[in-house]
């Protein structure tokens, strides 16, 4: 295991506070007058400019220096943030971004535009009246012989762990410090709470640092105080002696001006007090912030993808060693070694689930890529959206999600382009200017369901008909469901676009975005209604690497269905043998389709006297599914088909049984697919 | 803490720890001791814990008994007393005289 590159973990860190940073530039568009969102942007940007000088991105310490300088007026309230400017600053961290991942491709003179464009923006809108606090410095200032600093905190911050004293002391170590406190909001005993901060203080600094320096000594507590900051104009001589040079020295005589200790004093009185206060002094407030500090630091841990990929692969592969050993155990009759089997499965059970958590990440990071995107194309194509994710909470395994960008990408797009309406159309129908796109993410079971809703037009059915006829895709007036048109969207090549924009029209993608879906063993699902809009639905499972399955047999061979998709398992009666050419399954009153798939899979053999049926579903449909026999449960540790097997749609891929041999997964939503429309030709054969 | 009534001027020593967790104790004390007597002493030798809570009890008392014309002791900062005032900028004897005008008093 090699140590991890520095300037690696500086690339990740950026890519995080990157998020932190779009995020809060985003929601500032909406909520312009929340300091929170300026202060944690400034944050994001503050951390960022210290690391890249730390790691050698001098180029992006020296653009985020003037971004901030530039910002710096938002900061201080003196502007508000405009979408224009926003905007401009989304382009500047963009920059930013480049700068780190990919410097080669971008050019000083795009970072000099950018900055151009923040500082017309900024100055814009001088400010008529002087403010209270310092006015924005230049780079050219933020050097000097010493800094005036006035310092206020919050009233809280004491209980909150932070301790005044020490950033005192940090600040002195920038430079000799001339400390004065301000002692002119003491209350009066009556008025006081004990626990508050009321001193202030009044600090002269006279080091030559830069500002930044200083803003780093307050980093932490930033949002909890009130900082003003001046440039000394030039050294007060004499220069007062500095407050720690002091501390080293003799204390001063205060022990001879004052009185000494009263004799009569009662000790048992002293020590009950004592004793009575020190219960809650073991709870330390003063080292409280670096308790914190130390707590985040052992509670997560950055591990590299591939390291957690690679650890799955090994449970994996344990899994299968164990499903070997409890096959071995069971047909031998030591039981002692059926004891070890078993103890081996239950921990290997235990370790795929606390491996299959480590890979669990919570969709949120995916969804708040998208904020940027809709925000970018609802500027470009004049229709204002608003945006709303729900369920950010929810887990999927990394390489889902990682997986899951593109398609929902796509969605996304589809929705603002295709679905939403300008707003000349949506005024005439009656509804707000404002399009609204809502996605959402939810547990089902062991899927998760990932909606990308809209409130559009909808999908226009009859267009959609008229392209396919066009296209040959189906005969003219040929009698299909609404749901059986909307599946057209999905051919390759297919679109109604009546004209190609640089975001959608050329009919690429929505076949792709359904491969996507497919190739996660997942499936997609449309539904709309005219005039209200259109929801697309994704369901997806948990996890592409171990899943609990259902292994049958086949024929001679065996085959396993995700347990998820399985609903019940019914016997195949002589009635519904004798429904022969018409494959339909009574299950209570409902009919529904079966595939032989004895049939499927051109078994040889005579089939088992008792053929058996697996109810499988995606989402509303059901399909059962004969086999010869239901073995039982399976954990099964998923190997993908090789390019060879790429054109075989009904298996996702394919696992390794106790005894060594294969057995193929079964790819439920292309059985569904493929029963569906031999129902369909059925209906045909018959109508016809 | 300790309180003798016995005394013609009620002293009070204040406790090891002064700091935040144990401030609310140390301050009822001191306000019981304030609502009971004319003269209050107030022996800081024993503080071994002292933070910025410490300091502004301290200068309110200060500032209390001095608006109220009732003399108010404050005698024997310990060594950790001192250092905690020292860190918080009350570095020079002027600054602690003039923040802490009765200290003086009673010696």
């Amino acid at each position: 295991m090699s140590a991890m590159d520095p300037t690696e973990v500086f690339r990740q860190e950026a890519s995080e506070l990157f998020e932190v940073l779009e995020g809060a530039l985003l929601d500032l568009g909406q909520r312009p007058d929340d300091r929170e969102l300026v202060d944690s942007a400034f944050r994001a940007l503050h951390t960022i400019k210290g690391s890249g000088a730390m790691f050698g991105f001098d180029k992006v310490a020296s653009f985020t220096h003037e971004f901030e300088t530039a910002f710096d007026r938002v900061r201080k309230g003196e502007i508000k943030p405009t979408q224009e400017l926003i905007s401009v600053a989304l382009a500047a961290k963009d920059y930013i971004r480049t700068l780190i991942e990919d410097p080669q491709s971008t050019d000083d003179i795009i970072g000099e535009a950018i900055l151009d464009d923040l500082k017309r923006f900024v100055s814009a809108d001088k400010p008529v009246a002087p403010v209270a606090e310092t006015p924005p410095l230049s780079p050219a200032e933020s050097k000097q012989v010493g800094w005036h600093l006035y310092l206020e905190f919050d009233s809280h911050i004491l209980r909150n762990g932070s301790n005044p004293l020490d950033l005192l002391e940090d600040l002195c170590k920038l430079g000799p410090c001339f400390v004065v406190p301000v002692t002119d909001g003491i209350p009066f005993l009556d008025e006081m709470e004990p626990e508050d901060c009321y001193l202030k203080w009044d600090v002269k600094l006279h080091a030559a640092c830069d500002k930044d320096a200083i803003d780093d000594v307050f980093m932490f507590v930033q949002d909890e105080m009130k900082l003003t900051l001046s440039p000394l104009a030039h050294v007060e001589a004499p220069a007062p002696a500095p407050l720690f040079q002091l501390l080293d020295e003799e204390p001063a005589p205060i022990a001879e001006m004052v009185v000494p200790m009263v004799e009569a004093v009662a000790a048992p009185v002293a020590e009950q007090a004592v004793a009575k206060a020190e219960p809650k002094s073991e709870a330390k407030p003063e080292p409280k912030s670096e308790a914190k500090r130390e707590e985040r630091g052992i509670a997560t841990v950055r591990v590299q993808a591939e390291r957690l990929d690679e650890l799955m692969d090994r449970v994996g592969e344990l899994v299968i060693a164990q499903a070997r050993l409890s096959q071995l155990a069971a047909s031998g009759s030591d039981l002692s070694i059926k004891m070890i089997a078993e103890e081996i499965e239950r921990l290997a059970s235990s370790l795929r689930d606390t491996t299959m958590g480590a890979r669990m990440v919570p969709i949120g990071s995916l969804f708040g890529r998208f904020r940027r995107l809709v925000h970018d194309l609802s500027r470009d194509l004049s229709k204002p959206v608003d945006f709303v994710t729900t369920g950010e909470d929810t887990e999927l395994d990394k390489t889902m999600i990682e997986c899951l960008a593109d398609p929902l990408v796509h969605l996304i797009r589809n929705a603002i382009d295709h679905g939403i309406e300008d707003t000349v159309t949506r005024a005439a129908n009656g509804k707000t200017e404002q399009g609204r796109i809502e996605l959402a993410a939810v547990h089902s079971g062991a899927q998760v369901l990932v909606t990308v809703k809209d409130n559009g037009g909808g999908l226009n059915t009859a267009r959609i008909r008229a392209k396919a006829e066009e296209q040959g895709l189906i005969a003219a007036g040929a009698v299909l469901s609404d749901h059986e048109i909307h599946q057209f969207l999905f051919h390759p090549g297919f679109s109604t676009a009546q004209t190609i924009s640089a975001l959608s029209g050329r009919g690429v993608g929505m076949d792709v975005v359904k491969r996507t879906i497919e190739n996660m063993r997942g499936s997609i699902d449309l539904s709309t209604r005219s005039g209200q809009g259109t929801t697309v639905t994704l369901r997806l499972p948990l996890t592409l690497a171990i899943i609990e399955g259902l292994l049958i047999r086949v024929g001679e061979g065996r085959y396993i269905i995700p347990l998820p998709a399985v609903e019940e398992c019914v016997e195949l009666t002589a009635e519904d043998e004798r429904s022969r050419g018409r494959n339909f399954l009574n299950v209570r009153g409902n009919l529904v389709p079966f595939l032989r798939l004895r049939e499927l899979m051109a078994a040889s053999g005579a089939p088992d006297r008792h053929q058996k049926t697996i109810i499988i579903s995606t989402g509303e449909t059901r399909v059962g599914l004969v086999a010869d026999q239901i073995i039982g449960n399976h954990q099964t540790v998923i190997k993908s088909l090789s390019k060879l097997h790429s054109d075989v749609t009904i298996f996702s891929g394919a696992t390794i049984l106790g005894d060594g041999t294969a057995a193929l997964i079964l790819d439920v939503a292309q059985l569904v697919s493929l029963a569906q429309s031999k129902v369909e030709k059925q209906h045909i054969n018959e109508a016809a | 803490m300790a309180l003798n009534p016995m005394e013609p001027k009620w002293s009070l020593r204040l406790p090891a720890d002064c700091s935040i967790a144990a401030i609310r104790n140390v301050y009822e004390l001191i306000r019981e001791a304030f609502g009971r007597q004319e003269r209050l002493e107030i022996d800081c030798s024993s503080v071994d814990k002292a933070d910025v809570t410490s300091i502004q009890l301290l200068l309110s008392t200060a500032k209390t008994g001095e608006a109220q014309g009732r003399p108010v002791v404050l005698t024997s900062f310990s060594q950790s007393l001192r250092n905690t005032l020292r860190r918080a900028g009350f570095a020079s004897e002027a600054l602690i005289d003039q923040h802490f005008p009765q200290k003086k008093d009673g010696i």
